[in-house]
């Protein structure tokens, strides 16, 4: 059985949105930045368990500090969303609170993952007792880079998108 | 002297005489009825007024009788499938709104085209001598038909693609519909223009024709001179797909589909209809 569903990546500027995209879909990583504006989409087909072919159509939609500014349009129609944001600069976390009331309250049915992202920029341990210091709870620890986790966040999306 | 024979006879004629008659009176009666049945202009004589009777009694009960449970149903279904509803009757209604806008225009073009159709000529041959350019090449150019290079139909909401119809490969065609919708949504929503639509997209030697339904896009790339005429016959084929297309959703929802046995409407199918209906067309 083959499905269609898309994926939108939110969170703040350069938190590496983009990259976790290229890394899942062509494995490849580059240190060069280059801010995306507007939108930019890619896809990516998983087979899963099930035996189901999904077809991820990512969103990569432009980093902002102001998630309620997003337009309505582009979140409209989402069926999965992945929160990123960057666990070596705490102003993309510190109100993440927020951040996820927004998103749940536009988005309100699709499954949502938060991750935190460029792991490989801090030490395990004190990033860990950074996040329980903030409350955060995040679903993965991922590095673009290095390509920590970042199958696995996908992956997890994609299963929780064919129930 | 009578035989016992001749007794028995004298005797029924006495017993029966009363049945006799009622006897008689049946086989008069059968005798008349068999040749009514056999005298068909007799036959109708006497049923079609007793047919045409019970008929006009049915036609002016029904308002009292069928009225209500029709209306009732009608109701029901309105209310729980709206969208499919008014995907079904847009396409009819934008169709009958825009051939008669395009019947004017058409007839106001072709008055202005016979009385300046010189200055084109003119403006050819001033191309043709500064442009070095051959008068043949600049007509030929003028001429060169309007073609469907691919065809999209896209969830509206989502861009999610549900089915694609391409005489040549390209670049991922779920990408394609994604970005047509994202750009789509983002002039929209930049011109604050919730009331109206992006119908072209211009792109050097393509135009992209986006038709907007209620929970569909369809998106139509097309390569040569794209005219007014050009795009009235691409609606037409838009509109009569996405009757088509609806037709066959409802033929699901309404498990009526013939032979489906409620069987999903499959990608294939709709691109094997998209490709009945835009492969080949002369636009």
């Amino acid at each position: 059985m083959q499905k269609s569903k898309k994926v939108l990546l939110l969170g703040h500027f350069g938190v590496g949105k983009t990259s976790l995209i290229r890394r899942f879909v062509s494995d490849s990583f580059t240190d060069n930045y280059k801010v995306t504006i507007g939108v930019h989409i890619t896809k990516k087909v998983v087979d899963l368990p099930s035996g189901t072919k999904l077809s991820m159509i990512l969103w990569d939609l432009e980093g902002t500090d102001e998630l309620h500014l997003i337009r309505n349009a582009y979140l409209m129609g989402t069926h999965g969303v992945i929160f990123v944001f960057d666990v070596s600069r705490p102003a993309t976390f510190q109100h993440i609170d927020r951040d996820l009331d927004i998103i749940s309250k536009k988005i309100p049915k699709a499954p949502l993952l938060v991750v935190g992202n460029k792991l490989d920029l801090v030490d395990k341990g004190d990033i860990k007792g950074l996040l329980e210091e903030n409350a955060i709870q995040s679903d993965y620890l991922t590095s673009a880079k290095t390509g920590n986790a970042v199958e696995e966040t996908f992956m997890d999306l994609a299963k929780r998108l064919d129930l | 002297m009578l035989n016992e024979k001749e007794k028995l006879e004298v005797l029924k004629d006495i017993l029966f005489t009363d049945d006799r008659d009622y006897v008689e009176k049946i086989s008069e009666r059968i005798v008349q009825l068999e040749q009514i049945l056999h005298d068909r202009q007799k036959l109708s004589d006497r049923v079609d007024p007793i047919v045409q009777g019970q008929l006009d009694e049915f036609t002016k009960n029904i308002p009292n009788t069928l009225g209500p449970v029709i209306t009732a149903t009608l109701k029901e279904e309105i209310k729980h499938h709206k969208d499919e509803v008014v995907d079904a009757l847009y396409p009819v209604m934008g169709k009958m709104i825009k051939k008669y806008v395009a019947y004017e225009i058409k007839m106001l073009s072709e008055k202005i085209d016979d009385q300046f159709s010189f200055i084109k000529t003119a403006k050819r041959k001033f191309r043709s001598i500064f442009g070095n350019v051959k008068e043949e090449d600049l007509l030929l150019s003028e001429l060169s038909m309007a073609k469907i290079e691919q065809v999209f139909l896209i969830e509206r909401e989502s861009g999610i693609l549900k089915a694609a119809y391409s005489e040549k490969d390209t670049i991922d065609e779920e990408m394609i519909s994604g970005m047509l919708t994202a750009i789509k949504s983002f002039v929209e929503d930049a011109f604050h223009q919730r009331d109206q639509s992006l119908e072209l997209i211009e792109y050097e030697l393509y135009q992209i024709h986006i038709q907007s339904f209620v929970t569909h896009n369809i998106a139509v790339v097309i390569s040569g001179n794209y005219l007014t005429r050009s795009k009235n016959k691409v609606q037409d084929l838009i509109f009569n797909f996405y009757n088509k297309y609806m037709a066959m959703n409802l033929d699901l929802v309404m498990d009526m589909g013939p032979g489906r046995d409620g069987e999903p409407v499959t990608r294939e199918d709709i691109e094997k209809e998209l490709a009945k209906y835009f492969g080949n067309a002369k636009i």
